[in-house]
Order: C-alpha cells, then sequence, then structure tokens
C-alpha cells in the first residue's frame, strides 16, 4: 500500500493581459516597509504564478514536500498536451522574491517633537524578507486500461508524462502501478477532468539524476501552454488534505487586476493604524495571521482575499526591490511590453467551502491595492513646551484607537493589548470610565 | 375620516427601492463591490438627463417628467453590475442604455433591455469595462432575499414564467452536467446560489416591455437564453455568459411576436385607499 504522503496538487490554466503602464504614483506615503507577513507564515500553503496575457499562459508551481523525494508525485489537470520544451524547472528563488514583493507590510512613521513647529514625517526600516510556498503534488491511480502516454520527458529533477484518459479508474491504475503515489478515491476526482478532455501532467522526482545535496527542496515546475481557460485546479488537492490550506496565486497581467468569477474576492483589511509594540516586539506576523484568520471568519471563509494589486514596475513603499526583466522572465513574464500588473489573491480553503475549481478573469482595473499596516511612534524626547501637552494628549488618544483597531481587526483581547502598549505620559490622565470594561 | 387617504403604487417603485436595496447591501456589507457612489451619480444623472432629451427630441413631448422611473431603473442595474474606473465609461453605457430604447424599436417595443444593452456596448467598444460574475459570492442568505423580493415584483408584473423558466433550464443543464461529470450535488447547489445568477434573472431578464408578449413565446425564450448561457459559459469560457445570451437573443423578439401574438405589456399604476377595500387600477 503506498504512503500518502504527497501534498495536493494544483493546476492550472489561465489567461494573463499584459498591459503597459503609468508609472509609479511615487508621491505617496514616505514610511518605510519594516516588516511583512510573507507565505511562509502558513502551514499548508501552496503558491502558484499564473502569467496569462490572452489565451497564453506560463503556470509556475512552487513545490515544499517535505518528504521522500520517491513518494513524490504531482498531477495537474492541463487543458492541452505538453511537450518536453513546455515545460521547463524554475529556481525557488522567484517565488520567494515575488512573494516578498508583494507581501503585506508594515510601515513606521516618527512623530516629531511638538515644540517644534514644522512638521515632518520621518521614516525608517527595516525590510526582513522571507520565504516561500509550494504547490502541493498530485495522486497516483492504477489501471492502465484507456491511458495514452502522449509525451515522456526529463525535466531537472523531475520525470514527466502527460496522459490522456478515457476513464478515470483506468488512469488511476495506470498510476498506481506506475509507482506513483496517489491517494484512494482519486479516480472520483480525475473522472470530471477527463470527460472535460483535459490532460494530466504527471512528475515524479527522478531519483537516479536528483541529487539531494544539490537541492534542499525540489524546484518549482513551470509550464507554458495556450488555453480559454482561466483556471486552477484545486479539487485534487482538497483529497488527501487535512483542514483548511492556504492558497496564494500571483497573477501577472499586461492588463490590470485579476479577479475570481465563481467564489467572491475581497480586499483584506488595510491602511490601519497599529499600535507600536507590533514592531517592537516582533510579532507583525502573529498580527496578520490573526488579523487574517479573523477576516477569514467574518466572510465564513467564503472570499479570497486580494492582498496586493500594483504595477510591477513599482512599489510605495516596497518590501523588496522590484523584480528586474531577468526576473520578471524567470516569473514567466512572456509578453514584450514592459507592463506587468501582478495581483495577489489569498485562498483559504477546503471541500466544504470550496466545491469548484477555481476560475478567473482578468479585468482592466488598474487600481493599486496593498496590505498595508501603520505604526506610528510618539515624539519620545524633550518637549516641555505649552502645545506639547495638547500633543501628548493627542498622541493617548491616539494609542486608545489603535488599541481599538488592533483588537477589532485580530479578535485579541483589548485590556491585554493596553497592557503591552507604552502609553504616554498624560497630566489628567482619566482612566477609562467603569463601565467600559463591560460596555465596549 | 371624510377623505379617503389615496396613494398611488407602481411596481417600478417597487423595483427601484429593491435595487437600492441590493446596492446599499452591496456598498455596505463587506462585498468591496468595486464601485463609488461618483459612479452611481453619473449612472443616474445620465440616464434621468437621456432619458429627458430623448422624450423632448426624439419622441417630441412637449413636456417630460424630470425623473422617469424606468431610466433610475437602468441606472441602477447599470451601477449593479457594470464596473469600470473611469466616469466617461459609465455614462457611455448610461447614454447608450437609454437611446437604445429610442433608437432600436420595433412595433412600439424597444429592442433589447437597455441596461444590458448599455454593458455590452462598453463592454465591445471600450477597454475600460467590465463585470464581476463572483461579486455576490454564493450566500444562501442573499439568495433567499433575491428570490423573495424578485418574486412579489414578477408576479405583480405578471412576468414571472421567464425568470422561472430560466432557472429551471439552467438548472436543469447544470445538474446534467453535473451528473455526467460525476460532481457533487453542493456544486449545482453554488452555482445556483450565485448572486450574480439571480440579480440577472430577476431585475434583469424579465424586463417586461422588451421580451416576447405571448407566453408560450416567452417560455421558448428564456429557455433559449439559458441554453445559450450554458453553451458560452462551459464551452467558451466566458464568465459573463447571461448578458452575451440575452443580448444576442434579444434580437429574436420581433421574430417570436411575430408567431405568437400576445398582449403588449403597459405599466400600471395602483391606487389604494385608505380604510376602503377597493382600489383601482390604471394604465400609465
Amino acid at each position: 500500500m503506498k504512503q500518502l504522503n504527497f501534498k495536493s496538487i494544483l493546476i492550472a490554466i489561465t489567461v494573463i493581459a499584459t498591459f503597459i503602464f503609468n508609472t509609479p504614483a511615487a508621491s505617496a506615503f514616505c514610511g518605510f516597509y519594516v516588516s511583512q507577513a510573507d507565505g511562509s507564515l502558513y502551514n499548508q500553503a501552496s503558491q502558484v504564478i499564473i502569467a496569462r496575457d490572452g489565451n497564453r499562459t506560463v503556470l509556475t508551481m512552487a513545490n515544499d514536500y517535505q518528504g521522500e523525494p520517491k513518494d513524490f508525485a504531482l498531477v495537474v489537470p492541463v487543458p492541452v498536451v505538453l511537450k518536453q520544451e513546455q515545460v521547463q524547472v524554475q529556481t525557488p528563488e522567484i517565488i520567494k522574491r515575488i512573494d516578498n514583493f508583494s507581501a503585506p507590510r508594515l510601515v513606521e512613521y516618527f512623530d516629531d517633537n511638538p515644540c517644534q513647529t514644522q512638521r515632518r514625517t520621518l521614516n525608517d526600516s527595516a525590510p526582513r524578507p522571507e520565504g516561500a510556498q509550494q504547490a502541493p503534488k498530485a495522486p497516483p491511480s492504477d489501471d492502465a486500461l484507456g491511458v495514452t502516454v502522449e509525451e515522456q520527458f526529463d525535466v531537472g529533477e523531475y520525470s514527466i508524462v502527460i496522459l490522456s484518459a478515457t476513464e478515470s479508474q483506468g488512469l488511476e491504475t495506470w498510476l498506481q502501478n506506475n509507482n506513483y503515489n496517489i491517494p484512494d478515491g482519486a479516480s472520483e476526482l480525475l473522472q470530471p477532468y477527463i470527460l472535460q478532455n483535459l490532460k494530466f501532467f504527471v512528475a515524479k522526482v527522478n531519483l537516479e539524476d536528483y541529487n539531494p545535496e544539490e537541492f534542499t527542496n525540489l524546484r518549482p515546475l513551470q509550464m507554458a501552454y495556450e488555453s480559454r481557460r482561466f483556471m486552477l485546479p484545486i479539487r485534487l488537492g482538497t483529497l488527501n488534505a487535512q483542514g483548511n490550506q492556504d492558497l496564494l496565486v500571483y497573477i501577472l497581467s499586461p492588463k490590470g487586476q485579476a479577479e475570481l468569477t465563481n467564489y467572491r474576492t475581497v480586499k483584506i483589511p488595510s491602511d490601519v493604524d497599529i499600535p507600536v509594540y507590533i514592531k517592537e516586539e516582533e510579532i507583525f506576523p502573529e498580527f496578520y495571521q490573526s488579523m487574517f484568520k479573523n477576516s477569514w471568519e467574518e466572510q465564513n471563509g467564503k472570499a479570497a482575499f486580494l492582498e496586493y494589486a500594483w504595477d510591477m514596475g513599482s512599489c510605495d513603499p516596497c518590501s523588496a526591490r522590484p523584480l528586474n526583466p531577468e526576473e520578471l522572465k524567470q516569473a514567466g513574464v512572456f509578453w514584450d511590453d514592459s507592463s506587468v500588473f501582478i495581483t495577489r489573491l489569498h485562498l483559504r480553503y477546503n471541500r466544504d467551502l470550496y466545491p469548484e475549481d477555481l476560475r478567473f478573469q482578468e479585468t482592466p482595473n488598474r487600481k493599486f491595492f496593498q496590505g498595508r499596516y501603520i505604526i506610528r511612534h510618539p515624539y519620545r524626547g524633550e518637549a516641555d513646551c505649552p502645545e506639547a501637552k495638547d500633543y501628548y494628549q493627542k498622541v493617548y488618544n491616539r494609542q486608545q484607537r489603535n488599541a481599538k483597531n488592533l483588537a477589532d481587526l485580530t479578535g485579541w483581547d483589548l485590556e491585554e493589548i493596553k497592557q503591552a502598549m507604552d502609553f504616554v505620559e498624560i497630566e489628567n490622565k482619566q482612566s477609562s470610565p467603569w463601565w467600559q470594561r463591560i460596555f465596549d | 375620516m371624510d377623505k379617503p387617504f389615496n396613494f398611488q403604487v407602481d411596481v417600478r417603485d417597487l423595483q427601484i427601492l429593491a435595487l437600492s436595496l441590493f446596492l446599499t447591501i452591496g456598498l455596505t456589507q463587506g462585498f468591496d463591490f468595486t464601485i463609488h457612489p461618483n459612479q452611481i451619480l453619473t449612472a443616474i444623472v445620465v440616464t434621468l438627463i437621456t432619458q429627458y432629451l430623448a422624450n423632448r427630441f426624439l419622441k417630441r413631448q412637449e413636456t417630460a417628467a424630470l425623473i422617469s422611473r424606468s431610466a433610475l431603473i437602468t441606472a441602477l442595474g447599470l451601477s449593479l453590475l457594470l464596473r469600470s474606473t473611469s466616469l466617461i465609461v459609465i455614462a457611455i453605457a448610461a447614454c447608450c442604455a437609454i437611446l437604445s430604447k429610442f433608437l432600436i424599436r420595433y412595433r412600439g417595443k424597444h429592442l433589447f433591455n437597455p441596461a444590458n444593452f448599455g454593458i455590452i456596448a462598453v463592454l465591445c467598444f471600450t477597454e475600460q469595462a467590465w463585470i464581476s460574475p463572483g461579486q455576490w459570492g454564493d450566500s444562501f442568505s442573499l439568495a433567499l432575499l433575491f428570490v423573495g423580493i424578485g418574486g412579489v415584483i414578477l408576479s405583480w408584473l405578471g412576468r414571472w414564467e421567464t425568470t422561472i423558466v430560466f432557472l429551471i433550464v439552467y438548472a436543469l443543464g447544470i445538474a446534467f452536467r453535473n451528473l455526467w461529470l460525476g460532481f457533487e450535488v453542493d456544486i449545482l447547489w453554488h452555482e445556483l446560489t450565485s448572486g450574480s445568477l439571480l440579480v440577472f434573472a430577476f431585475f434583469m431578464l424579465s424586463d417586461p416591455r422588451s421580451i416576447p408578449d405571448h407566453p408560450l413565446a416567452r417560455v421558448i425564450w428564456s429557455s433559449a437564453i439559458a441554453l445559450l448561457t450554458l453553451i458560452l459559459k462551459y464551452q467558451f469560457f466566458l464568465a459573463t455568459a447571461p448578458f452575451w445570451a440575452l443580448f444576442f437573443l434579444s434580437i429574436l423578439t420581433p421574430w417570436l411576436d411575430s408567431v405568437w401574438q400576445g398582449k403588449q405589456f403597459n405599466w400600471k399604476t395602483t391606487t389604494y385607499s385608505w380604510g376602503e377595500n377597493n382600489h383601482e387600477t390604471a394604465k400609465l
């Protein structure tokens, strides 16, 4: 009996559109990026880059498979038969780069001395990029009946076959006979793809060529094809997943923002002031995870969150340097036009919430959006002018509001938040009215 | 108590209320509609002005109402469905929608649903418009709201069969497809509770002034729209399939009307008298 070590699978067909872009709305904030909540936060996270223009698609699936290479199997329904030239391995760095570039970010500002009339805002920053995630793997099956091997080739550390099948049980049997590690019950999920005339991209690790010293992880697989379908199959991935899975989809298009057409796409709460200790105690990732979970629950889990939508030529503030042309190429950008609009969608899904595969469309919407959270440091120097009193009162009120913001966003306990905060000293400090403890 | 208090109700008032309610829900309840109040205002102002001018100069009416109910309905329908980052595109859609009523006519009826025409016009001729079919999600409570309010309005209009037949044929189509593909029942449910589909079926498809006059013709017509929607959606992967299907098949209405002649629809207003049991209905 095979072990079901493999994770899920993803696939996709997509569309992208390119588009030229009016460059940076550079005037904006002077806050710098100090922290980010990137894809490495989530346990069962898959990351997929879809570069699409018209019907042409380049799909890159990150691979975070942690098990034995011999147990790895990936099955991805694809719309057309892929030839060897259409498939390659890509450096894992590119996923990391895109993740870091588009991750939700924390920015900070410092208040000026209230006793100096000229007000300026200073900023500080401390970028701290982080890691990437992978796509799940695929199921095996067992009968050879009705299965045609359309193409067979090796790419990097992978052995790949492109199969077409007439019958799902046959496909499952074929996969199992050929030592692909596929969970039981896969045939039921494979059948709809067979009937819709999709082909199967099936990969396992080529153990002869794989040198574990060379790569710590399996590299992302990248494939290019042409199809009207702009979708990402997630159903196979739900087969043996426990609980919810996170999926980050980066859609690169020359045209504008992409969105789901069969589920809702909503913006993650953004541009919110939160307390300074989120940065000082380095708990921005925890903050973001709590906030994401909270927002996800508010939507009953039935929405994909937009975390970033921006022209790739710019960023403000930047959480990572924009990708250079070479990196864009690695990410799958194939159109000449230098304009690339990125949409980062974050889904947390399971079989019940997302019974259907994801379908996308690109839109001409070029509005920028980013998950951005702000901290403002109070002035901590000497200030004993008459204006100072007023200033500290304002800061105190602001801190109260920020505490409330944080509690609302994350569901954390307001009293605990306040205890963690370093409130400024004010005269006549009114402790909050006694009834607020229960009425808030 | 000598004078009974009379008030008039036009079913279009209900429609305006319902569409405004949906728009408010979409704007305030975390649905993240990519629409700005300016766009709604633009749609309303442009439809009203176009309607007024068209009444004066195309229809040569001596006096025309400043506020036209049907123009308002068109504006609200556009705001619910059409997305663009450009106010000009919204204005073009609103203008085309209203003008289509005056310019593309046969036998005293307009051929296209105005909002549908406006949407298709800007989808075809500008690069800056789109529709977000996923914007309402598939919430059961919303579905109930759309079906409930839509049902009341349609039964009042006497045009409910158009919507019901569309939904039945569409549902059967998906059910058969699911059966064939071996999909679970919840996929059918997911598709049918799509808010966008229900808003289309109850508030756009059934526009009584542009659909066929005879009930049988309406049944055939809306079945054809459902089938074309399914084909466009599943064979051509067109997420906005219902709007295209309605647009293309509206062209068949004159032919259907010539084969099956029915009574042409006219808006009515019902006057209710406070404290009296009777009410009267007048044609507009």
